[in-house]
């Protein structure tokens, strides 16, 4: 089954002004992806926007998957306009993934903004106890709160602004729940922006917290040929698109 | 239908191929496309010593393009030589290796390392993105000229292209210097130096500041440039720069292309190359042309304009 195709919008549904949530209708007998997978989206057959998207598979079905994705300019515009019927370019699964948790782990989930597309998967699919750390700037900007609830064991919302939750970055709150609960076996898999990842990376190295961050960067093939998307980790400049987009946190 | 084109010693069935760095070392598109299709793979330049590239951000997609600034980032000739020739020797495809050097004896050593290896030698001496690399060969006539004579040298076997900026100062007069030194071909355009800045941050979008803009947005330059160097020079040209269609290709071809290589293309669409081919196929089928050859340089003109 080739990994590109062309798949039909099956519903594209507004969450606030610039955020929305583009399901598509998957190929039959293609793959399905694992958590921390991503696709590479192509809405129109003109050069303006040119390259094809990356974005985290949010959540699936055997039928159909679905995109969190956030308006940022040209090539999200076009998606966000999307109706049902519509056709649109889709290459993937692509990249690796989050690899699941040996024996009774604590999964410690941290999201920030955005970042929760990558991550929400892995609490659907992989089998464990769960926390989600999940941030935002205020609580108008934590999407998907209800869909959170069913699937995590337990939920702890951080905002900068504190209008709900803990008022503080999610790494901050981590650092708290660590300190409080001291769990023996735990898994960090995390995803959000770079201020976030910088944070929870020296945190972790210095506790000796072990787990996987997912990067972005800017990408055009997609398929490991053009090395535009590489991130320089401790073993050299690794591609997001092939090598990643999770990483081990001790390479980062 | 006869397709098939000469570039140098090199037989190509069709005239399409890949832009060097683009197209990874062949396998990264084999999943898409039937490499024995393509007339040739032109696989992503080889320096003597494995190369990491420039610090990230690398790319940044602008109005039809985009810009890169990859830095060469390359597993070096003796890995290549290993594990990524003998792949894409397992195709009935030709082989362009594009090479770069700091120095013309590291050119020199790449050239005998591959000749007789791989079907054609891509000479880099236009990539805008390494400081100490091909910008300096192409800037000065003289060392331009030094590097293509001694290279062609040590190419005995395999066919010697010499791929050309669009930033020379005149293109015109390096395409004569490439052909008065024995090169088989030229393959023009590379990218186009650009810039492009975040005005909320007030940084270059790109770390390296300046990358190499290239995609649709530079396709008339590159027909342009490829128009005058068909009317300069009597050795063949292998045409790219924003080809994105058939249509495009066509042009390059009708400017006097021998040949036409698909870069950013791939990327938008890794199936383009065969795209392109099939376009081409239909052309002609359409335009009741059976030669191939009887396109190259077919542009219909007057001195008096049109």
């Amino acid at each position: 089954m080739s990994r590109l195709n062309r798949a039909e919008v099956l519903n594209n549904i507004p969450l606030t002004d610039r955020e929305f949530i583009l399901r598509l209708k998957l190929p039959p007998g293609s793959l399905s992806p694992m958590p921390g997978q991503f696709y590479l989206l192509r809405a129109t057959n003109t050069f303006d926007p040119l390259l094809r998207r990356p974005f985290s598979a949010f959540r699936w079905s055997d039928e159909w998957v679905d995109f969190l994705i956030s308006e940022k300019g040209k090539g999200t515009l076009v998606l966000k306009s999307l109706r049902p019927g519509d056709e649109i370019d889709l290459l993937g699964p692509a990249g690796n993934y989050f690899p699941p948790p040996s024996g009774d782990m604590k999964l410690l989930v941290v999201a920030g903004g955005i970042g929760i597309a990558s991550v929400f998967s892995i609490l659907r699919e992989y089998n464990g106890d769960s926390v989600l750390f999940y941030g935002a700037r205020s609580s108008d900007a934590l999407l998907i709160r209800k869909d959170i609830e069913d699937f995590s064991g337990e939920v702890v919302l951080c905002t900068d602004d504190g209008s709900i939750g803990f008022k503080g970055s999610v790494v901050e709150r981590l650092r708290l729940y660590i300190n409080e609960r001291t769990p023996e076996k735990a898994i960090v898999y995390a995803c959000g922006p770079e201020a976030m990842i910088t944070a929870l990376k020296t945190y972790m190295k210095e506790t000796g917290l072990r787990g996987y961050i997912s990067l972005e960067e800017r990408m055009a093939c997609g398929v490991g040929a053009c090395m535009g998307c590489v991130k320089n980790t401790s073993e050299g400049m690794k591609r997001v698109c092939i090598e990643g987009p999770v990483f081990p946190v001790e390479v980062l | 239908m006869n397709l098939t084109v000469k570039i140098g010693k090199m037989v190509m069935k069709n005239p399409v191929t890949t832009a060097s760095g683009t197209f990874g070392y062949g396998q990264e598109y084999a999943e898409f496309v039937d490499l024995n299709c393509l007339g040739a793979v032109t696989v992503k330049g080889i320096s003597r010593e494995p190369r990491q590239g420039n610090t990230p951000p690398r790319i940044f997609e602008t109005p039809c393009g985009m810009l890169n600034s990859i830095g060469l980032q390359n597993v070096g000739l003796e890995a290549f030589l290993k594990e990524k020739l003998p792949y894409l020797r397992g195709f009935d495809t030709n082989v362009i290796v594009n090479i770069l050097g700091g120095t013309i004896k590291e050119y020199i050593e790449l050239a005998e390392a591959l000749d007789g290896r791989v079907d054609a030698i891509e000479l880099n001496v236009s990539c805008p993105n390494v400081k100490k690399g091909g910008i300096l060969f192409s800037s000065d006539e003289a060392i331009f000229r030094e590097l293509i004579r001694e290279v062609r040298k040590n190419v005995v076997n395999s066919t010697l292209i010499v791929k050309l900026s669009p930033s020379a100062s005149s293109i015109l007069s390096q395409a004569r210097i490439c052909e008065e030194e024995g090169a088989d071909a030229i393959s023009m355009i590379n990218t186009i130096p650009a810039m492009a800045i975040d005005i909320e941050s007030r940084r270059p979008r790109l770390s390296n500041i300046i990358g190499g803009l290239s995609g649709p947005a530079i396709r008339p330059i590159g027909v342009r440039m490829v128009w005058e160097v068909h009317k300069t020079v009597r050795i063949p040209i292998i045409g790219m720069g924003g080809i994105m269609t058939a249509g495009d290709a066509l042009e390059y071809i009708l400017a006097g292309a021998t040949a036409v290589a698909i870069g950013t293309a791939n990327f938008v669409d890794p199936t383009t190359t065969m795209k392109v081919l099939k376009g081409i196929e239909d052309y002609m089928r359409n335009h009741e042309i059976e030669d191939f050859s009887s396109l190259i340089g077919g542009l219909i003109w007057d001195r008096e304009g049109r």
